[in-house]
């Protein structure tokens, strides 16, 4: 397994942010994670990524324990937070320079892949300027061509479309895809469902803490044993889940976590 | 990816070098880049860090030739001297390394993405300590270094001075850097969410407490004029023990200043291996719990507070009662974001707090009353210090309320009102809330000095002058040199536009202050009386009140008719 989570529950104080999750997502997947505003997507990926631990259960990346040996699973890893990170005082060129480093690639190679990203992801115009000076789009296909530098074995992305134009969404899309390919995991948090619906292997839906349904989009339509779009089923089972919870029905609901 | 894959078993190499680069690097870049794009900028910075150290210097230089006027007390008073700079700047720097490291560990985006990295968590505790320690010693470099050169001249010493002297420096700054930084950790883990005003309170509180120790120490010594200096020193003995760091420095420095270099070596080699000592053990505590810690910082519920926000409103509507409906709602929501960010209203609480602390015990070191020389005087310098505080005050916090205003504008610029209202708004609770602070201080100056009615009316007449002038360069600067594009109000009040703010009130201040300085010179020397005003006086007066409102309402229309033609 890339990413195996086993009954992981995180609380802020009184409120349960993610109750009981358990996933496992592989290599060549890309995975999608759905939900609400609020629903412990971002609190999921965080300990997903060693920013949180979780209070009960546990988080492992290609093997390793978040919490154990968290340094190893991280340099097998790479995060793109919602809100793309960038030091505004150095260039494009020199964030990337030091993202190779950081991850202890050799110059040749930290060359070669800066070439083939930037090419891909039409960075050329802006490299060599300071990143105050980027766009949000521009700033996050820069992350975006940061987290690949080292080719992470897993890829977790928060949002990644968010400022992206058509075009750059197609590459991105395409970036994925071929990344995934490659023998590596892609994990997607997102609200684009039509991004989900024609890019990912494997969707989870989570709400209010809980995942509410997992599969392949055929699982998802099998389940509700109809044809219907990933948009219904989305609001359909947030719905259902919601109309449970205040009316007290207790139900698996199609969970298959 | 078509390219052969990469071998990230290396991935260990990262760490606390290629950390340090990259922030070596990104200061190289700002420093370029402002050096390209306003090199006026950094011909003012690098002028006005000269005058400062110069007067300084100047001021340094004065006090040691005084001092050696007095030869036997001069070799007890200059070790005090930097008793109590050492334990101030302990302190100060403590306080300073704990707010840096706490922004760097706990609130920017960056230790989020770095701890997402390989990045070895000691390599990011230690690059934060650095920083920090580099950021807040500014202040230690700016009072030290003029205060050694004014004692190495005047005191004719060796090299070997200076380099014990600059050593002993390094040495100490690490220390309070250290506990800044365990401090830090501390309020992340124990009191997150609330731990930036929790430290600001903490600073304010005990500097309240420093000076109410001070200034009761010089009130005992007082009582006995005969034998004030001893009994002075005596009530001062506390800051000499043996465990404090600047004791330690202090000892290494009157080693050198006195030729025992066996007891300047022990104490400087004191002074290191402990400021080491702290910092392996920060970084080491610090850098275990760090996930936790940040954890804690980052995720921690927001306290359950209801703001109902009735008493905010009863305070705008008495305030304001002269504004039109939909500017005082403006003015509220301004009323509320001030009182509800303590970094806002703590600064001018803290000096003008001191102030007002000093000005109480005031009467206490002449029961019997000021002579009219040293009533003119201390009147003179009270409205001086509560001029100098209302212009980093209005400098720091006023000035960015309309760049901050422009994230705004798609709400504000939609309201039934002519955008001169928003500017005209902004001065309103500025001069507000200047004016009401600066006029209790200067209430309490008066009435420890006793000031007779026709000069007390005089300081008033000043001091909301001086408000106005403040707040209108202020609202009206930044409304004429906005930046709408930053977020940041420090950032805002470093700009371009932020720089000029803070040279045209400081020269506002310093001719307020020198018509003010004739017309206390000419009271007492000339008049020999606070209580008479002769012509002379009357037009010196006038003019200092119309320096004030002129500048201020200059300042204001062109802020009001810059805001008015702007493109947000």
């Amino acid at each position: 397994m890339s990413i195996l989570l086993e009954h992981v529950t995180k609380r802020f104080g009184a409120k349960v942010a993610v109750d009981d999750v358990s996933l496992d997502v592989r290599p060549r997947e890309v995975f999608a994670f759905l939900g609400p505003n609020g629903a412990g997507k971002t609190t999921t990926i965080k300990m997903m990524v060693g920013l949180l631990r979780p209070d009960q259960g546990s988080v492992r990346v290609c093997g390793h324990d978040m919490t154990a040996n968290g340094r190893e699973a991280r340099a097998a890893m790479a995060y793109v937070p919602d809100l793309p990170f960038v030091y505004d005082k150095l260039s494009g060129r020199e964030f990337l320079q030091f993202v190779g480093r950081m991850y202890g690639l050799a110059d040749v190679d930290a060359r070669r892949v800066t070439a083939e990203l930037v090419e891909r992801l039409k960075l050329h115009d802006f490299l060599d300027q300071l990143a105050e000076s980027y766009s949000h789009g521009m700033k996050q296909k820069l992350v975006l061509a940061a987290a690949l530098m080292h080719q992470p074995r897993v890829l977790v992305v928060d949002e990644p479309m968010v400022g992206l134009d058509p075009r750059s969404v197609r590459v991105v899309k395409e970036l994925f895809r071929s990344h995934a390919d490659a023998g590596n995991t892609v994990f997607l948090s997102t609200h684009l469902l039509e991004i989900a619906e024609a890019l990912a292997d494997r969707i989870a839906i989570i709400h209010r803490g809980r995942i509410v349904a997992i599969g392949t989009l055929d699982d998802l339509q099998r389940e509700r044993q109809s044809r219907q779009r990933l948009e219904d089923i989305f609001m359909q089972l947030t719905e259902e889940a919601e109309e449970e919870r205040h009316g007290g029905r207790v139900s698996d609901a199609g969970a298959g976590a | 990816m078509s390219s052969p894959p990469i071998d990230v078993s290396r991935h260990a190499a990262a760490g606390f070098p290629l950390l340090l680069a990259l922030k070596l690097r990104l200061i190289r870049n700002r420093v370029r880049q402002t050096a390209e794009s306003s090199p006026l900028r950094v011909v003012l910075i690098v002028l006005f860090v000269l005058a400062i150290w110069g007067t300084l210097y100047g001021l340094f230089d004065r006090i040691f030739v005084t001092l050696n006027m007095f030869r036997e007390q001069s070799v007890v008073v200059i070790p005090y001297i930097f008793h109590i700079f050492f334990v101030a700047m302990t302190v100060l720097l403590a306080f300073s390394s704990a707010i840096l490291a706490y922004g760097g560990l706990f609130l920017r985006h960056e230790p989020a993405w770095l701890l997402a990295s390989p990045v070895s968590q000691r390599s990011i505790v230690g690059v934060v300590l650095l920083e920090s320690i580099f950021y807040a010693s500014w202040s230690l470099l700016l009072l030290g270094v003029p205060m050694m050169v004014a004692v190495g001249r005047i005191e004719d010493l060796p090299w070997s001075f200076y380099v014990t002297f600059a050593v002993a420096f390094l040495g100490f700054v690490p220390i309070p850097g250290a506990l800044g930084l365990m401090a830090a950790w501390a309020a992340a883990m124990w009191a997150p969410r609330s731990a930036r005003r929790m430290v600001v309170l903490v600073a304010g509180v005990l500097l309240l407490c420093g000076l109410a120790w001070w200034a009761r120490a010089w009130g005992t010594a007082s009582a006995d004029p005969d034998r004030w200096l001893d009994r002075f020193l005596g009530e001062l003995a506390l800051l000499r023990g043996a465990l404090l760091p600047s004791t330690w420095v202090t000892n290494a420095i009157r080693g050198a200043l006195f030729g025992q270099g066996g007891s300047a070596a022990f104490y400087l080699y004191v002074t290191v291996a402990n400021a080491l000592f702290l910092c392996w053990l920060a970084v080491h505590l610090v850098a275990r719990y760090l996930p936790v810690a940040f954890a804690r910082a980052s995720a921690a519920p927001a306290p359950s507070i209801r703001y109902g926000g009735a008493l905010t409103r009863w305070l705008s509507d008495l305030l304001f009662f002269y504004l039109p409906r939909p500017v005082r709602v403006l003015v509220l929501k301004d009323l509320r974001t001030f009182l509800r960010d303590p970094l806002q209203w703590s600064q001018l609480a803290i000096l003008l707090g001191l102030l007002a602390l000093y000005l109480a015990y005031l009467p206490r070191m002449h029961p019997s009353g000021f002579t009219v020389p040293w009533q003119g005087l201390i009147a003179f310098l009270n409205y001086g210090a509560i001029s100098l505080i209302l212009s980093t005050f209005t400098s720091r916090f006023v000035f960015p309320m309309v760049s901050l205003e422009g994230r705004q504008m798609w709400l504000v610029s939609l309201w039934p009102l002519p955008r001169s209202a928003v500017v005209w708004a902004k001065f309103d609770f500025a001069l507000a809330v200047t004016a009401a602070a600066a006029l209790a201080v200067m209430a309490l100056s008066i009435r420890a000095l006793r000031l007779p009615l026709p000069l007390a009316l005089v300081q008033v007449a000043a001091t909301l002058s001086t408000c106005v002038g403040l707040c209108g360069l202020a609202i009206g600067l930044g409304a004429r040199l906005p930046s709408y594009n930053e977020r940041s109000a420090a950032r805002i009040a470093g700009s371009l536009g932020g720089t000029v703010n803070l040279i045209a009130s400081m020269a506002l201040v310093l001719l307020s202050v020198t018509l003010m300085g004739l017309l206390s010179y000419r009271n007492v020397y000339v008049l020999q009386s606070l209580a008479r005003m002769d012509a002379l006086n009357l037009v010196l007066y006038m003019l200092q009140v119309l320096l004030g409102f002129g500048v201020g309402a200059a300042a204001m229309r062109v802020g009001t008719r810059s805001f008015e033609r702007a493109e947000f």
